[in-house]
């Protein structure tokens, strides 16, 4: 976009962008620019898209209309786009998805080695960093069945960490989560937040939302309903849809 | 803290006990369990004494198994020959049980995890293969030549194994994907062939392998009718295989490739590495049943002039004096497809037990 790239350059850019899963129009229109080192949070009722859309970034989905730069590079059916693409942007599900027949430190090896081919000692070293990090190193030797929701998706955002993404996407990740073990994932996103990582998190933790975003999305039936700062869009949302969808998640 | 006062569990009762309120519970029960106890220790002990107190073992004494009244094991002692290498030549015999050897070692190195990479399991079984063949077949090293109608026995019974164990997997693999496939195209065609060949009775496919594809296929591609039997038990064997994996890898949430797309993995790194893995753990017992099945469906082939092993034990019995002592043979028949049988399921055990690791 013409006028980021002053000062900021653009991580992902959409413009126009539709999607179907057939006669469903899941994406209308989204128009969404993130910026190098920021932070987007995603909110919407179930079925509003949001975790379709960034499935895009990633290209988990395809889209049919319109155009995504994800760091300069389009998505398109270009093969090799899609490898230089996927390995400068991670994404950490609401389901962990670590390998269940790998160890920990496995987990954290196996990309580097087959993707990046870093030797074993090298991404070994790499990955106990980033256990260390999540503060979980020393379950690495453990199989993700061992451990705990929140300790396996701290292993899930360090083997993302691992490939040493330029994007970090986040689906839901505390939706799977038992209670008492959501903060422990929300404080590992936070510290992320703070050492300037761009994110696009969609979630319903508003605290997390107010604390690190610099803008809050609100999506409805696949549209883009309302944009502004976690502090605008908590005191004062404009839209009536974002209203009541505010309404319903804070009451309790 | 007062330890009395302890809640224990409670104590389980002991085998003795539960075997007693289990068995002789009541007036009618005791009467069954007696009755059932009587009958279980005459058999064990007629089978006890057929085929070790009152039974025969040495050829020369055949004349007196009529009179002994019990197992006649001089069958096998004279005839044990024609049933481990049917109508290999005589003076040979020592190439057909190295062959034997040297093919059940293959078989049982390739069951440790060591050798479990594309490549040392390659090379295992070329080497295997190589020194198999090189043996039974001859014509190197001064050995003379032994062509596939005479080879026989056991040692055919191992090859027809092997051979279409080794020819099948990986092709059952390339069929599980192929109908898995994003395209259309392949996926239906893939499904097709798989949903045609298990229509077909293995004994259609074995016999239009060795009779009716000469007629057909161009002379260069016939190879010798051993191989294309072997090759036409293979597709068979990879069909039904193909479904197994396939269940195997329906099982594994997508997540599983996404996560591994999302890291940059490509389609082959994600297959070899997360979804296989996972495939073969979760299908493993149906895996290794078929294993089974095809061990035992190898003596189909005699129906195409195959001498495996059932039909040379058919051979040992069937002349002169010993056409009485058939069940002899037979039994010795089936403790040889037991001992390989019962190794493979409890082998499959042992890597239940192994890839379950991590998951409670």
């Amino acid at each position: 976009m013409a006028e980021n790239t002053s000062n900021t350059v653009t991580a992902v850019a959409m413009n126009s962008v539709n999607k179907w899963f057939d006669d469903f129009h899941v994406l209308k229109d989204i128009n969404l620019n993130v910026a190098d080192g920021e932070k987007v949070v995603i909110c919407g009722p179930s079925g509003s898209g949001k975790s379709t859309l960034i499935r895009c970034i990633c290209k988990l989905e395809d889209h049919q209309r319109g155009t995504i730069n994800v760091l300069g590079t389009e998505l398109n059916d270009d093969v090799s786009n899609i490898d230089e693409i996927r390995r400068e942007v991670g994404m950490v599900f609401q389901q962990f998805n670590l390998f269940p027949h790998m160890t920990v430190m496995e987990n954290c090896t196996l990309a580097q080695m087959l993707v990046r081919k870093k030797s074993r000692k090298e991404a070994e070293t790499i990955a106990m960093g980033f256990l260390e990090k999540v503060r979980i190193p020393e379950q690495a030797g453990k199989y993700p069945g061992e451990l705990s929701g929140g300790q396996q998706q701290r292993v899930a955002i360090a083997r993302s960490l691992c490939m040493n993404p330029k994007i970090l996407l986040f689906d839901e990740p505390t939706s799977a989560l038992d209670p008492e073990m959501i903060s422990e994932v929300l404080d590992v996103m936070v510290s992320l937040a703070e050492e300037g990582m761009t994110m696009i998190c969609v979630t319903h933790e508003m605290g997390f939302a107010r604390r690190v975003a610099d803008r809050v999305i609100f999506m409805d039936q696949g549209e883009i309903v309302e944009e502004n700062s976690p502090l605008e869009f908590f005191e004062n949302p404009v839209n009536e849809r974002t209203k009541l969808f505010l309404s319903q998640i804070l009451q309790h | 803290m007062d330890l009395a006062n302890i809640i224990q569990p409670p104590s389980t009762p002991s085998l003795l006990s539960r075997l007693r309120a289990n068995l002789f519970g009541n007036v009618l029960d005791s009467v069954v369990s007696i009755v059932c106890g009587v009958l279980l220790v005459m058999l064990v002990y007629s089978v006890i004494d057929w085929a070790f107190v009152s039974s025969i073992w040495r050829a020369e004494d055949e004349s007196l198994c009529k009179e002994a009244g019990g197992a006649c094991w001089s069958v096998i002692d004279a005839r044990h020959r024609i049933i481990f290498f049917g109508l290999f030549p005589y003076e040979e015999h020592w190439r057909s049980t190295l062959a034997c050897v040297v093919m059940t070692a293959t078989i049982v190195l390739s069951c440790f995890p060591w050798f479990w990479s594309a490549l040392r399991l390659s090379a295992l079984w070329l080497a295997g293969f190589g020194t198999f063949y090189i043996l039974m077949h001859g014509g190197l090293f001064g050995l003379s030549v032994i062509t596939p109608e005479r080879w026989g026995g056991l040692a055919l019974t191992i090859f027809i194994f092997a051979a279409v164990s080794i020819i099948g997997m990986p092709l059952s693999i390339l069929l599980a994907l192929g109908r898995r496939s994003k395209l259309p195209v392949i996926a239906k065609m893939v499904g097709l062939f798989i949903d045609f060949f298990r229509s077909l009775p293995l004994l259609t496919i074995l016999f239009t392998a060795a009779v009716i594809t000469p007629f057909v296929l161009p002379g260069w591609l016939q190879g010798d009718k051993l191989y294309r039997v072997i090759a036409g038990f293979a597709i068979f064997f990879a069909c039904y295989q193909a479904e197994n994996i396939r269940a195997g890898l329906q099982a594994i949430p997508a997540g599983q490739d996404e996560a591994g797309s999302t890291l940059g993995l490509s389609y082959w790194h994600r297959i070899s590495r997360i979804q296989l893995p996972q495939a073969f753990r979760n299908s493993l017992p149906a895996i290794v049943n078929q294993f089974v099945i095809t061990f035992k469906e190898t003596s189909i082939v005699t129906i195409v002039g195959f001498f495996e092993i059932l039909a040379s034990g058919a051979a040992a019995y069937g002349t002169g004096k010993w056409t009485v002592h058939y069940i002899e043979v037979y039994v010795f028949i089936g403790l040889i497809y037991f001992m390989f049988v019962f190794s493979l399921s409890r082998y499959g055990a042992y890597l239940e037990r192994k890839l379950r690791v991590g998951h409670g």
